[in-house]
């Protein structure tokens, strides 16, 4: 059976490839220095494969066809489809056993997620997973989340779907160690007036719910009270699915940065893998 | 008026964008949208505060900004609310 040997979620502003030196030194060097320490993580726990959530942002559907969670089952996937971002085109590999083994369990365990050939991986995949392997070998399989549309699931509901998705990795025979990924958040506005602000005490107040494991505030949160802290910051909502993955156990705050250059509120925040939780 | 013609016109804009690459870059159709001549003028102009008021998706309104060569939150002006000061301001548990 596949261990999850690592799990980290981390934000993903484009504008963190596309122009990662319009940010504060300072501030660049305590996020990418998260993303550095996540990497040596990937390395030292041997990750085999990787499985990725984040937002959809109409680059695979639109409004005449959108899942709340749909999962790319291709044995590899084209990203990114922006030219802008300072990340090279490629055909990212998949494990394409491990993509149906999780969409087969999802639905025994009342999951209803859509079924994706043909996925693309824009930037909310591509910042995070160049920086976790930027010659891009890593497998990765693709889950896209509505965040942004009405209705929306829940934090709550996608709490629910974390739990079976871990329990659907974790019963894979395919692979030892997997990696779970989570893209998206921290605060953000876009396409409206607020374009621009940071909720820092959102980003904070979320933060240190994560870092302590007692996710019932951020459970009980309807989504009309979460949008008041940016329209895109329903992104989250892959977070709390990883952090459920990982039973709520406290993640480690790596880094928190307001970048309003990138209109951002950028954060990682890493998870023990089952074997080192396992022992604490 | 169909919210959704006038999102799929802009979404349609933005895929030909993309194709187009460095390439010319394609002018914006409204033909075969069924869309009122006042949306027409909002997607043709463009009125970027108009789109808003409409009720289009934040997303592509931010696809269609970066595609005019907005960076940032440079085209937050666009979308000034009139109305801002007076909205009641509700208080979310994480604000103290």
């Amino acid at each position: 059976m596949a261990e999850i040997v690592m799990a980290y979620a981390a934000a993903h502003a484009p504008m963190m490839t596309a122009d990662p030196g319009s940010a504060p030194r300072q501030q660049a060097e305590n996020f990418f220095g998260a993303l550095e320490k996540v990497r040596d993580t990937a390395k030292e726990t041997g990750v085999q494969a990787i499985v990725m959530m984040t937002g959809e942002h109409f680059t695979n559907f639109f409004l005449d066809g959108l899942p709340q969670i749909a999962i790319g089952l291709d044995d590899e996937h084209l990203g990114p489809p922006e030219v802008w971002l300072q990340v090279p085109k490629k055909m990212v590999p998949s494990d394409a056993g491990l993509a149906a083994h999780i969409t087969a369990s999802l639905i025994e365990q009342g999951q209803q997620p859509a079924l994706s050939y043909g996925m693309k991986i824009d930037h909310g995949f591509m910042t995070v997973y160049y920086w976790l392997d930027n010659s891009m070998e890593l497998p990765m399989v693709p889950i896209v989340l509505n965040c942004t549309t009405p209705p929306l699931m829940t934090m709550q509901q996608f709490y629910d779907f974390g739990v079976t998705l871990g329990k659907a990795i974790r019963s894979y025979t395919g692979l030892e160690r997997v990696g779970l990924v989570a893209g998206g958040g921290l605060s953000h506005f876009v396409g409206e007036p607020r374009v621009g602000d940071i909720d820092e005490e959102f980003d904070h107040w979320f933060l240190d719910r994560l870092a302590t494991g007692d996710l019932s505030e951020i459970l009980s949160m309807p989504n009309d009270e979460l949008a008041l802290a940016g329209n895109g910051t329903g992104e989250l909502r892959a977070w709390v699915a990883l952090a459920a993955a990982m039973g709520s156990a406290p993640g480690k705050v790596l880094s928190y940065e307001p970048v309003y250059e990138w209109i951002n509120g950028m954060g990682v925040v890493l998870y023990d893998g089952d074997n080192v939780a396992a022992t604490a | 008026m169909s919210l959704y013609m006038v999102q799929r016109c802009l979404f349609d804009h933005l895929r030909r964008l993309e194709a187009a690459g460095d390439g010319p870059k394609p002018a914006i159709v409204t033909d075969g949208y069924k869309l009122t001549p006042e949306e027409v003028r909002a997607v043709t102009e463009p009125d970027i505060g108009a789109i808003y008021r409409m009720g289009v998706h934040p997303v592509i309104i931010n696809g269609f900004c970066r595609a005019l060569g907005y960076k940032r939150a440079d085209y937050r002006p666009l979308l000034a609310d009139p109305d801002a000061s007076t909205q009641v301001k509700v208080k979310a548990r994480w604000q103290k």
